[in-house]
């Protein structure tokens, strides 16, 4: 009795959780600025990381690598950005307290995906490459 | 069922009040469909920055 209680309690809390699908299922102003202020940099940031001066780190975030204060800038800006849209997906998916973790190291993997040859990327292990 | 319960979230039952029991377990997520939406997102990112 109390365990179908507890399943019954569940699967109402959590449907996002079990069904399996994520998605922004609302776009907040502060969503919206982010995913905009993203798109506006775009090519910037693409141009910065040919030039080898940013990388993609392992946990969804860019890095400056060469201490170039346009990249740093343009990465921290970037940066509190991505954590806009990754806090979005963790609260509207209810993804508990170990949901950032996740969503930043799938995010990670695919920007490692997305990342051009020649481009800096930082593998799960830590390590700096170029792809 | 304990799958289902490790994949919860915190849960108290209060039959003795002063003994109340606490369950902490993390939700469980599944990696292929947050790869699919991380996608859609960045491919938005990166169509609406092209097209400016």
């Amino acid at each position: 009795m109390f365990m179908t209680a507890l399943f019954t309690f569940l699967t109402l809390a959590y449907p996002a959780a079990f069904a399996g699908k994520y998605d922004l299922k609302s776009i907040t102003p502060e969503v919206n600025r982010a995913l905009k202020g993203r798109q506006a940099r775009y090519a910037q940031l693409q141009d910065m990381k040919r030039s080898g001066l940013v990388g993609e780190n392992n946990k969804g975030f860019t890095a400056s690598l060469k201490g170039d204060p346009a990249a740093e800038t343009i990465v921290a800006a970037e940066n509190r950005d991505r954590r806009v849209i990754y806090q979005a997906l963790v609260d509207q998916n209810s993804l508990g307290p170990s949901g950032m973790m996740d969503v930043q190291r799938v995010f990670a993997e695919v920007q490692r995906e997305k990342a051009a040859p020649g481009e800096k990327i930082q593998g799960p292990s830590g390590s700096w490459e170029t792809k | 069922m304990i799958a289902l319960l490790i994949a919860g979230c915190t849960v108290k039952a209060v039959g003795d009040p002063d003994r109340p029991i606490t369950i902490n377990a993390n939700v469980v997520i599944d990696i292929r469909g947050m790869k699919e939406t991380a996608t859609g997102i960045e491919d938005m990112v990166a169509q609406g920055g092209t097209r400016k």
